[in-house]
């Protein structure tokens, strides 16, 4: 179990982290949901020691990791460039660890070998050992990196981005492939990104980490379905988040939240009276695939999306400028308190 | 349309250009192979390898007595071989220093690149004059020594800080984070990848100290090295042995550079062996 305890970095004037509570149990998918300059990489880095907190402590199965020298923390790191060792075939990059490490290396060459092949059955590199790193393509090398760390039967292994390098397809094959390897080898694996679809697919449980602190840390659908906050909600990029004032009905004043397929449209002035509406102009509509998105601009300037699946249309023709009710169900609302 | 006639121009242009740039190289060689009886001038009175024997001591005894270049050539390649591994290693260390910024970084920064920039005569002045105070005998292992390579070292520091600047540190943090030590992940992972770079740094420091002139001459002492002892053979009379001489130097200095291509190309083909088939 990795757990964090109100760590902080700073650079400079600019906070990184500021006091963050983060726990990643035994034998879990943990996905880290964050936009870019969150400070996602440098909290794997702290964890990782490349970095050291300000403030704070990391602590691993209990013990404090945190001012230790990297190389003994027996914690995997998979970057995203993959940073695999240029100079090196597929086989020794894989070999490295358990050959120079520190701690316990390894000195039989048969026992390497074996391992070394056993490591790129896992990932599906069989008879890729002796090529170079750079005659391979973008998918076998992030593989090539995965087995270079988990040889080494790391505690906890972190993943930065890892499928951010590579094209649609493959991302979606390596989702798989990333969460069977792990569940057949039972560690924690931290995988950090910024695409919700990811963390969503990939986490056992997701944490959203904005303004330098965890802002929830749940299981995917808990998550997607009841965010605890505004932060979380945004970061799911699912819900519309505006102000209770824009709506008609009592519902108070602070951020609310409801989800883009929860929303209905209707002409100007036909909103049913029981459900709680709002007026907005229709901006434009974007088709991709099996859903439909449109936008819609609410009094305040606040922009809303609602999406629309093909199979169950239930939007009316839209027109472009013209004002509508937007209108939901009292209970498909999420009222957040104080944060915004 | 335009790059009709321009190309061919600076065709010609670059080629004008080589010419003139290796015309004395090519006029040295020429003369070299002049008669026995011959000056350092053309026209040539009859081709000859004359003044190679004569170099080599192998021709019969003349009124031309031989270059002394023997022991300077000795003491020259020995000398830019001991400045090209301290120079080289210093330039390695403090690259890697300054890949983090520290303390008075920008200072020491300028001070060793200053070693490059002040004039050599006044580097031998002073460091002849600094010998004489402290009573220390001037030797080309000892003070000239010291002086080739505050000369050279500015230039493998550079040579290694492009490298470093270019350098992706994650391949270092991939290493540590595998459990391989800081002095193994230089070992194994920094050093070959900046091995390029390191050669070239000592064919450097290698090319500067072994035709070093100015700084030398301050502080050799009595023992010459090769670009004095063959400064003070002018002074005599110009025969055309020191051509021959000239172009045997040129072609070792050729052979390092084709050693350096040789193990760059064996270096950077490595990481890329394999050509075939690409698949997802």
């Amino acid at each position: 179990m990795l757990t964090l305890n109100q760590v902080s970095r700073r650079y400079g004037g600019a906070t990184a982290l500021d006091g963050v509570d983060f726990v990643v149990p035994e034998n879990t998918y943990m996905a880290l949901l964050g936009a870019s300059g969150a400070g996602k990489t440098t909290l794997l880095r702290l964890i990782a020691g490349f970095e050291e907190p300000d403030q704070g402590t990391i602590s691993l199965n209990g013990a404090r990791i945190d001012g230790q020298p990297s190389h003994l923390r027996d914690i995997g790191f998979v970057f995203q460039n993959f940073a695999l060792f240029p100079h090196l075939t597929v086989a020794e990059n894989v070999a490295f660890g358990l050959r120079h490490r520190a701690h316990a290396p390894l000195t039989n060459e048969a026992e390497i070998k074996d391992r070394t092949d056993a490591a790129l059955q896992l990932v599906s590199l069989t008879g890729f050992g002796h090529r170079g790193v750079s005659a391979i393509s973008g998918g076998q090398r992030q593989r090539v990196a995965l087995a270079r760390t988990l040889v080494c039967e790391p505690r906890i292994v972190l993943l930065d981005e890892p499928l951010g390098a590579l094209d649609a397809n493959l991302r979606s094959r390596m989702c798989d492939e990333l969460k069977a390897i792990r569940e057949r080898l039972g560690v924690s694996f931290l995988h950090v990104t910024g695409s919700e679809t990811e963390a969503l697919t990939m986490g056992d449980q997701v944490a959203v980490l904005a303004n330098g602190r965890i802002m929830q840390s749940d299981a995917p659908d808990t998550l997607f379905s009841h965010p605890g906050n505004a932060e979380a909600a945004r970061h799911l990029n699912a819900w519309n988040i505006f102000d209770a004032g824009l709506c008609r009905g009592d519902l108070g004043q602070g951020p609310i939240a409801v989800r883009f397929d929860q929303i209905d449209v209707s002409a100007k002035g036909t909103a049913p009276s029981a459900r709680p509406s709002l007026q907005a102009t229709y901006l434009t509509g974007e088709f991709n695939g099996p859903t439909a998105l449109s936008f819609f601009r609410a009094a305040d300037g606040t922009l809303l999306q609602v999406v629309d699946h093909l199979s169950q249309p239930r939007l009316p023709d839209l027109v472009e400028g013209q004002g509508y009710d937007l209108h939901f169900a009292a209970d498909a609302l999420r009222q957040f308190h104080g944060a915004a | 349309m335009e790059s009709r006639i321009l190309r061919p121009t600076l065709a010609l242009y670059t080629v004008l250009f080589l010419l003139f740039l290796y015309g004395p190289m090519i006029v040295l060689t020429i003369l070299s192979f002049q008669s026995a009886d011959g000056g350092p001038q053309f026209p040539i009175r009859e081709w000859s390898v004359y003044w190679y024997e004569h170099l080599l001591g192998f021709a019969e005894t003349s009124r031309v007595s031989q270059l002394p270049v023997g022991d300077s050539l000795l003491r020259s390649i020995v000398l830019a071989f001991m400045t090209t591994v301290v120079s080289t290693v210093l330039g390695v260390m403090s690259a890697e220093a300054f890949r983090t910024r520290f303390k008075g970084s920008g200072p020491a920064f300028y001070l060793i690149i200053l070693g490059m920039m002040v004039p050599g005569v006044l580097v031998g002045l002073g460091m002849a004059l600094l010998s004489n105070t402290l009573g220390i005998a001037r030797a080309w292992w000892g003070t000239s020594f010291v002086l080739h390579v505050v000369y050279t070292y500015p230039f493998a520091f550079l040579v290694m800080l492009a490298i470093f600047n270019r350098f992706d540190r994650t391949v270092e943090e991939a290493s540590l984070s595998l459990g391989v030590s800081p002095a193994q992940t230089f070992r194994r992972v920094t050093f070959p990848i900046i091995f390029p770079g390191v050669l070239s740094a000592m064919l450097f420091s290698f090319t500067l100290s072994y035709d070093e002139f100015a700084r030398t001459l301050f502080t050799a002492g009595r023992d010459l090295t090769l670009p004095l002892a063959i400064y003070g053979t002018f002074s005599v009379e110009i025969y055309p042995n020191i051509f021959a001489f000239g172009v045997l130097t040129t072609l070792f200095s050729f052979t390092l550079l084709v050693i350096y291509g040789l193990l760059m190309k064996r270096f950077t083909s490595k990481a890329s062996r394999y050509s075939g088939q690409e698949d997802a």
